[in-house]
């Protein structure tokens, strides 16, 4: 499902310190910095700059400025983002799926409605970062935040696991979480310390009724 | 016509519009509430749960005392009797706070804030500072460091949002990363409120833990939590932070404001998190359960967002809409797996009693005001969706989370005009409106009469049967 992108970010120089924050947190990596030119009225020796086209309105730059320089003007017109997953091979899409044990047609980026295969098919289609997935699709460019691990989790299936910050320091991701399966035994029972130490949680009930659940 | 004995309020306001962190002024926008409509009342949610303890500080003087003294006291009474010695001399201690304790109880929750910092000032010596932990929908909502003067009042006050700089931590489940900002201090102060919020996300397991598994943390965190554990052991994720090591060696203590929604009923403070998560879950179970469950008695609505918050988290009667959301499915039943339906697979729904958040029970939604911030087209894919003004409409489908809302909604010139489409295709005049009025519910006199006939077996089936049983299951009799 593609996304409108309905707004953009503007800099506003004269506010701008040049703390390099936005730059570190946009996923498009739209942001980065330049010097200030001597005729430029501002507090800081660099400034932001945005390019346009890599802006899909994700707002993290206007959320993370401690200096009111960022404002979000409309976008006339609006342009949309999103792949197609029919370009890409559906038995290598499902592959990568089942590597990660992610449905296909669960949807992993709520606010495009972009699913696990869409995703999929992006990196297949040479999207080997978590940015480029992002410019592909234009999931991790509304919330941010519900997509990040089966996108971390799909690159690494893919050999990407291992891609540095982009730019470096950058915090738009670190890496892919604990997740309750990967302390499933083969029976499908947990290890004995973890049912002892959260018995109010019903870890092997949850295991086989997730797994009924994905088969449906 | 309403007979005299029912207990409707017309007086009752719902909170003014308030001024957003993106500085938006929606009051300058919406120009007329829910409440100003001539067929929509009040009900207090005591008319339906008698037997909610009486509140110490409530919102609005109709419930309860609206001087924040009460709160002073007893919040100097729990930190007088914890253990604060861990902490040393000049030390820097972050105290960590939410928004939506300033969201529900305001002026109480700045109050608690406020003691808590000056006693622990005192008796250790060390600095204090004021550290909010954001989630979705920051910029969308009110400007509480503003609204409050929180830099004014605490010195050192700092919203960390979830999107910044982020600190890994090793746990028994693996690792995952807290936000740099809440725990860059020598050590940390938790507090919590215990409303119902996401109950169908931590159900009712180790509540007072979640936001470590959330609030506290960053993306990959709160996506895993989503993503990586099952409907019933996202917990699971709070409850490996809070045990690392990590944590261990920064936690202090907990202090939290026990709600209903009528306001505060209590102030509790531990230095240990589990056995104050013990004390207080009886009774947020038996405070909130009650109206969760005539929810899901309610048959078919209209419902109206009228509100601060984010369309699932606006709340009404002091509970949020999400509530009503997942009411076809009990959720705080451990033995329902109720995953949210918004995380599932395509044509998953159709499994009743395994996914939520697609309550029949809705047949329209009118938006008159909500905030952004949080994806919801799991919504607007359900529900006839009609949006008040072309104003209201802008903001919403500028929201990041949700373009989408632009190909389902409609947009109505004003909110009667909204309203009667929305019941004309609901085929229902059931309405109820989450516009954050605390202590009642701002309901159509259909739908209040409806609550009324439906409260008591409602509430005979939870205290019998439900009540007992989820107790049992958490471990709690």
């Amino acid at each position: 499902m593609p996304k409108v992108v309905r707004m953009v970010a503007e800099v506003v120089s004269e506010e701008c310190t040049g703390c390099n924050l936005c730059v570190l947190v946009c996923p498009t990596v739209a942001l980065g910095l330049r010097a200030r030119r001597p005729d430029e009225p501002g507090p800081g020796r660099k400034v932001a700059v945005l390019d346009a086209s890599a802006c899909y309105n994700a707002q993290n730059c206007l959320e993370i400025c401690p200096d009111d320089a960022i404002v979000m003007r409309d976008l006339d017109p609006p342009f949309t983002v999103g792949f197609d997953q029919t370009t890409v091979d559906t038995q290598a899409v499902e592959r990568l799926c089942a590597a990660t044990g992610l449905p296909p047609a669960l949807g992993v980026c709520v606010c495009t409605r972009t699913t696990v295969a869409e995703i999929a098919a992006a990196i297949l289609a040479g999207a080997d970062t978590p940015e480029k997935v992002a410019l592909a699709t234009g999931a991790r460019t509304g919330c941010t935040e519900l997509c990040l691990q089966p996108i971390l989790l799909l690159l690494a299936a893919a050999g990407h696991g291992e891609k540095p910050a982009n730019p470096p320091g950058g915090f738009q991701w670190y890496g892919v979480c604990g997740t309750l399966y990967q302390h499933a035994q083969l029976d499908g029972s947990f290890p004995d310390d973890l049912v002892k130490d959260f018995p109010a949680y019903p870890l092997d009930r949850e295991l086989l009724d997730l797994m009924r659940l994905r088969r449906s | 016509m309403h007979s005299s004995s029912e207990p409707f309020r017309r007086d009752l306001a719902p909170p003014p519009l308030l001024p957003t962190w993106n500085k938006r002024r929606p009051a300058e926008v919406v120009t007329q509430r829910v409440a100003d409509l001539p067929d929509m009342v009040a009900l207090p949610v005591r008319a339906v749960t008698p037997a909610l303890p009486a509140p110490i500080w409530a919102p609005d003087p109709a419930f309860g005392p609206t001087d924040v003294e009460a709160i002073r006291v007893r919040t100097r009474d729990v930190v007088r009797a914890m253990d604060w010695s861990k902490i040393g001399r000049d030390t820097r201690v972050n105290l960590l706070a939410n928004p939506h304790g300033f969201f529900l109880c305001g002026d109480a929750y700045v109050a608690m804030l406020e003691e808590i910092a000056a006693h622990v000032r005192v008796v250790t010596g060390a600095r204090v500072r004021l550290r909010i932990a954001e989630s979705m929908g920051h910029v969308e909502n009110p400007d509480w460091m503003r609204i409050f003067d929180l830099p004014g009042r605490f010195g050192d006050a700092a919203e960390c949002p979830q999107i910044g700089k982020g600190t890994r931590v090793a746990t028994r489940f693996g690792d995952f990363w807290v936000t740099h900002n809440l725990f860059s201090g020598d050590y940390f102060i938790h507090t919590h409120v215990t409303e119902m919020r996401e109950g169908y996300l931590h159900r009712m397991l180790d509540r007072l833990y979640k936001p470590f598994g959330m609030g506290y943390t960053r993306l990959e965190t709160r996506s895993a939590y989503h993503i990586g554990f099952g409907p019933r052991t996202g917990q699971l994720v709070a409850r490996a932070v809070f045990g690392s090591d990590f944590i261990q060696q920064r936690y202090t203590g907990t202090v939290v404001l026990d709600t209903t929604s009528e306001g505060v009923i209590g102030v509790h403070g531990d230095n240990d998190l589990a056995a104050l998560d013990r004390r207080l879950a009886a009774g947020i179970l038996r405070h909130y359960g009650t109206l969760i469950r005539l929810f899901a008695a309610i048959d078919e609505c209209v419902t109206v967002f009228d509100g601060h918050g984010c369309g699932i988290y606006t709340y009404g009667g002091g509970i949020a809409f999400d509530n009503l959301l997942c009411a076809d499915v009990d959720f705080l039943d451990l033995d329902n797996l109720a995953l949210l339906s918004a995380m599932a697979a395509q044509g998953e729904r159709k499994h009743d009693g395994l996914l939520m958040g697609s309550n029949p029970a809705i047949k329209a939604i009118v938006i008159n005001y909500m905030a952004g911030g949080v994806p919801e087209q799991f919504v607007w894919d359900q529900y006839p969706t009609l949006v008040v003004g072309e104003p209201v409409y802008r903001w919403l489908i500028t929201d990041p989370s949700n373009t989408y809302l632009a190909e389902r909604a409609t947009v109505l010139p004003d909110l009667p005009a909204a309203l009667e489409q929305a019941c004309a295709i609901a085929g229902t005049d059931k309405v109820i409106a989450f516009d954050r009025t605390p202590g009642a519910f701002r309901v159509s006199e259909s739908m209040g009469r409806h609550l009324l006939e439906q409260a008591p077996a409602v509430a005979a089936d939870v205290e019998h049967n439900r009540l007992p049983k989820w107790l049992a299951q958490r471990h709690l009799v």
